[in-house]
């Protein structure tokens, strides 16, 4: 059951909202970086937000351990970003919304999205020594999360991310800035 | 019932809906796997599966036998669900179709090529998945997974791919009315 029906209950969960949201369209990934849609933005700061809130009370509750917190080596976050950009810019996808686009037939996600993947994949792993290993060594702050980073209080903390989240999402909606015309539910 | 099928079969939810959905699915993941979500390691994980079918010397490298061996791994499980969740999704909501371009907007600025939208994917593909390789993860990986125990990183890599998407996608769509 852990080896593999966890994994594939939870990606039902993520490809579904993913495709519900309309995320596996090419128009709704491009649009963000135009600021004509922020569909994008809002489900990735609702993700962001919830699980923020789930992950420390199922640890507070002792339920659950804190996996290692995504490490910040700030060239690396910055130089993968940067050229994460373009591809995500260029092909309106990325490699969770590739997946998502293979599930509703897109046969240009899963076809040359998936190749493209598998020799990015190759060609990470076969300069993994000469070029990831020294990136990752410039400005690396570790497995850091903000709380620890600048000691802030947790639940404090927690609470007014939360708030700034909120408050985004309120002026979003009441300016209706980036509600894109692709947000029509009937399309 | 009626109404909760009938939202099940909905083309589209709020971005808000499917956000908290995947937030739950994330918690979920921590609390019953301890495990993060994310989707460009299931790509190396079947890159070096495929490769070392072809020949053990394609995996002979630092990568392959010290950092992730390669093997049907935890995210290719989680890659396969998103496929089947993303499929049943479509087909609920009659949103299934074989598509070979976008539905919207690309062929206003690219045109109706298949090859060139497809040369195009392919080479975004490959930045995409080296990108996502040296900054630690990707959307999901790094920016929803890192995000949700507030590691700087997350934030720091979804501000430098606005950095090149936007200046890219705004002279792609420089004069174009869509």
């Amino acid at each position: 059951m852990t080896a593999y029906g966890y994994p594939l209950i939870f990606g039902f969960l993520f490809g579904w909202a993913l495709q519900k949201s309309g995320l596996s369209h090419y128009d709704k990934i491009v649009n963000v970086f135009r600021f004509k849609d922020m569909a994008v933005i809002k489900f990735m700061m609702s993700a962001i937000a919830t699980g923020l809130v789930g992950t420390y009370i199922v640890i507070a509750l002792g339920w659950a351990v804190l996996p290692d917190v995504r490490a910040t080596y700030l060239l690396g976050n910055v130089v993968g970003g940067l050229i994460f950009g373009v591809g995500m810019s260029l092909a309106g996808l990325c490699p969770g919304t590739m997946l998502a686009g293979a599930g509703q037939g897109s046969l240009d996600y899963l076809i040359p999205g998936g190749l493209g993947f598998l020799t990015g994949a190759v060609l990470f792993a076969d300069t993994y020594e000469q070029v990831y290993q020294h990136i990752v060594t410039v400005w690396n702050f570790g497995n850091v999360s903000l709380f620890g980073w600048f000691d802030l209080n947790q639940w404090l903390t927690i609470f007014v991310f939360v708030e700034f989240v909120l408050l985004l999402f309120y002026l979003l909606e009441k300016s209706g800035f980036g509600r894109g015309p692709s947000d029509d539910l009937s399309r | 019932m009626r109404t909760v099928i009938a939202y099940l079969r909905r083309k589209r939810w709020s971005p808000y809906v499917g956000g908290v959905l995947v937030g739950l699915t994330s918690v979920a993941a921590i609390g019953f796997a301890h495990q993060l979500l994310g989707a460009s390691g299931a790509f190396e994980n079947l890159a070096g599966l495929i490769e070392k079918s072809i020949s053990p010397s394609l995996v002979d490298n630092f990568y392959f036998k010290y950092i992730q061996a390669p093997g049907i791994s935890w995210q290719i499980y989680l890659s396969i669900g998103v496929i089947v969740g993303a499929f049943v999704s479509a087909i609920l909501s009659r949103d299934f179709r074989w598509r070979v371009l976008p539905d919207r907007q690309w062929r206003e600025v690219f045109g109706s090529s298949v090859l060139k939208r497809w040369l195009l994917v392919y080479f975004s593909a490959i930045l995409l998945e080296y990108g996502a390789g040296i900054a630690g993860g990707c959307t999901s990986g790094l920016a929803i997974s890192g995000g949700v125990a507030l590691a700087p990183s997350a934030f720091i890599f979804v501000g430098a791919a606005f950095m090149t998407g936007t200046p890219l996608a705004l002279f792609l769509y420089r004069r174009k009315g869509v």
